[in-house]
């Protein structure tokens, strides 16, 4: 049976809430971290004050009344904190953090995925009250959310429980939420119940700004719609529900205002338009790829239709072509940027890990981030969890010395472990390091040598020598712990990257630390490129990376006694001939060209038949039909 | 404005008269950050208020917790207007009662 338009909206707004929630919980996650840190900072217990509050009252808004009702209790807790009658300790943050995980799996098992353990909540909930001293919470219900009951028959005295939340700027557009209690208690018997949690300090506090809401308990004779009517023209910038109470009659009318319940469901509605929303719109990941994919195709058709022009001497349709390539070019521009996104939020979810893994390994370590505000592409943050993960996990086992050893070694007991980001030409570099015991260089070798990977005799650099323990099954951890030592994460680690264009670096020294370099291309999905012909084969490479074209004759070729160098102006610069590399079997032409690039490693030349001239590039996944293929390119002309 | 501190040795006692609303809700909030920054107990009086309003309201709470917080006594005074007294109970302001007792 097709869903009515109201179930319709209110999926979309419950969607809506739960892609907001999941941003709410890594502020959460954070602002606990954080506060796991400085103990005494009222901004950070505010932070996590708001944000326990904003899932609690967007949950109960949007029916999520089991989460809801969790969030109430923690954001209890941390009331009593901003209010002075309980203090921040390790065991109420821990306990935080596992309550931030039981909502977690309590809004992945509304998306549909698997059903949350009611078990964890009641625990978690006992020990909570255990550290707040608090009676012993009610048992949480074992439905994700209870029938909604029929609306009251017209006519009859009902009890409505009423929650009214005023937007922000109420007061400054001229509202006066006094005279809506006043037009309810008109209604009937109205008992009002104000919140003040949201007050912030009086410093803080901005006097223009609404923080008050009510929950209220109003017995009357008039229907839903006419007590909605009151809120009429505040409606579309407030929290509001409406709900008929369900408590056995005659209890209702004896209702107090301190008994309303916080929580909320059903019927409510709320505006999106706060000033954070005015300027911004939430989309779907998959609707955006789709766009940069369209974005991607009419690319290719913009240079099939330059092509197609420069073919035909028309002065019209030149022009056309022309403005249609400046036109493309602009949403080309447009549509890579919107997909770039800070870096800080990955960033900021490894918090957690450090400080659980730092736990878990009696370690003290303190997370750093740099460059938090790099933007990259989409896709390569999307798949930088996984290589980030591994590598800290690493970092925190096996680089970072317990705190006596530090101590020992002259060093502060809380090591440090730093998450980076900047911008390099057409890359991004993301860094890993950590002020540990750094690696044992002979180890790795002789771990190596043992393995086969390398003979016992080869002449390696350290570098060399470090990038060993990104192979497949390599480690030289005794022991295998629960968090690594099985040699397979940093494996996963060069595959993520690989898969991602990008390389592994790896520096380090015994005793000061280790630093991981993960060098990403900027973008994954339209790059500028240089269009080359070896043959008939057609070639696409990064304009970012190409310094200059050179003609490379014969003679030049002779006067290097056909070693692959080049003397361009005065230095020797080494060179790949591409018709050899891909076994080109095509007649070679009397000038070639050098494309010279310029990599971390220094300078280096790819000889090429002729350089075309520029191509932007579409990037795209090959497909399963084509898995054996390393790579592919559709040329304008549609043909590969 | 419908706001004024008198600074006494022992005590800081602000009157509110007329409306006190979003207009006046800056400069009430500045009074009342330097009440609280002398640490002296501080009473609020009410009984020439004919209106009162939310930003008003909530700045009296902050006001009253941090008062309670940093140790400094903070009161009420002033029988209420009806009409003020009827809109705080309506509101469900049950922070605010009208003192018995006028000063």
């Amino acid at each position: 049976m097709p869903k009515s338009p109201n179930d319709q909206a209110l999926d979309k707004y419950r969607q809506a809430f739960q892609e907001e929630a999941r941003e709410v919980l890594v502020e959460l996650e954070s602002a606990l971290l954080e506060l796991n840190e400085n103990q005494n900072d009222q901004g950070l217990v505010g932070r996590v004050f708001r944000a326990l509050h904003t899932i609690k009252g967007s949950g109960s808004m949007f029916g999520f009344d089991e989460l809801a009702a969790f969030a109430h209790d923690l954001e209890t807790a941390f009331d009593e904190v901003r209010t002075g009658r309980l203090n921040v300790t390790s065991g109420l943050l821990d306990v935080a953090l596992v309550a931030l995980d039981q909502i977690k799996a309590q809004l992945e098992e509304a998306a549909g995925g698997p059903p949350a353990d009611r078990a964890v909540s009641g625990e978690i909930l006992a020990k909570l009250h255990a550290l707040t001293g608090s009676a012993e919470p009610s048992p949480v219900p074992q439905v994700p959310s209870a029938p909604q009951s029929p609306l009251a028959a017209t006519g009859a005295v009902c009890a409505w429980k009423i929650h009214f939340c005023p937007g922000p700027d109420l007061l400054r557009n001229g509202g006066n939420p006094m005279l809506l209690l006043g037009e309810l208690k008109q209604l009937g018997e109205l008992h009002a119940s104000a919140s003040m949690a949201a007050i912030p300090r009086l410093e803080e506090l901005d006097p223009e700004r609404c923080y008050i809401s009510w929950d209220m308990l109003l017995t009357t004779a008039a229907e839903r719609e006419a007590i909605r009517d009151v809120f009429i023209f505040v409606e579309d910038s407030c929290e509001l529900t409406i709900e008929p109470d369900l408590a056995p009659a005659g209890q209702a009318a004896e209702a107090t205002p301190s008994a309303l319940p916080q929580r909320r469901s059903g019927y409510g509605r709320r505006s999106y338009d706060s000033p954070d929303n005015a300027s911004s719109i939430r989309v779907p990941a998959a609707r955006l790829d789709q766009f940069v994919n369209l974005v991607g195709e009419l690319v290719t058709v913009q240079a099939r239709l330059g092509e197609v022009a420069a073919r035909r001497d028309d002065v019209e349709v030149t022009a056309v072509s022309e403005e249609i390539e400046r036109l493309t070019a602009a949403l080309r521009e447009n549509s890579m940027s919107i997909r770039m996104l800070p870096i800080r939020a990955t960033f900021e979810r490894f918090r957690r890990l450090v400080h659980d893994l730092a736990r878990d390994l009696h370690k003290e370590v303190d997370l750093t981030i740099e460059g938090g505000d790099t933007e990259l592409d989409k896709t390569v943050i999307d798949q930088l969890n996984d290589p980030l993960m591994h590598l800290i996990r690493n970092s925190m086992d096996h680089g970072i010395e317990p705190p006596a050893d530090r101590i020992a070694a002259g060093k502060p007991s809380t090591a440090t472990i730093c998450l980076s980001a900047k911008h390099s030409g057409a890359s991004v570099l993301i860094g890993v390091s950590d002020d540990g015991a750094g690696i044992n260089a002979e180890a790795v070798r002789a771990r190596a040598v043992e393995k086969g990977l390398v003979a016992s005799d080869s002449q390696l650099t350290e570098r060399e020598i470090l990038s060993l323990i990104l192979a497949p099954g390599f480690s030289t951890a005794e022991q295998v712990t629960d968090v690594s030592g099985r040699g397979v994460g940093m494996d996963v680690v060069r595959r993520n990257v690989e898969a991602l264009r990008g390389t592994v670096e790896i520096a380090s020294k015994p005793g000061a630390g280790t630093n991981v370099t993960l060098r990403l291309p900027l973008t994954m999905a339209i790059i500028d490129g240089l269009l080359v012909r070896i043959g008939l084969c057609y070639f696409v490479m990064p304009l970012a990376t190409t310094l200059e074209c050179i003609e490379l004759t014969h003679q030049d070729v002779e006067k290097a006694n056909g070693k692959h160098l080049a003397d361009i102006r005065g230095e020797l610069i080494p060179y790949i001939h591409l018709r050899e590399y891909f076994n080109i079997h095509t007649e070679r032409p009397e000038r070639e060209q050098i494309m010279l690039t310029e990599t971390e490693e220094g300078r280096y030349g790819f000889v090429v038949d002729q350089v075309l001239g520029d191509h932007q590039t579409v990037i795209k996944n090959l497909g399963r039909v084509y898995r054996k293929r390393q790579a592919g390119c559709i040329y304008t002309k549609g043909s590969w | 404005m419908p706001v004024f501190c008198d600074q006494g040795e022992a005590l800081s006692l602000i009157r509110l008269q007329g409306d006190v609303n979003i207009c006046s809700a800056a400069e009430f909030k500045q009074i009342l950050l330097a009440v609280l920054a002398r640490g002296k107990d501080m009473r609020v009086d009410l009984s020439s208020v004919t209106d009162l309003d939310v930003s008003a309201l909530q700045l009296l709470w902050a006001a009253e917790r941090e008062a309670k917080g940093a140790g400094v006594g903070f009161s009420f005074a002033g029988q209420c207007l009806q009409d003020v007294a009827f809109a705080l109970a309506a509101a469900g302001f049950e922070k605010f009662p009208p003192p018995a007792e006028p000063i």
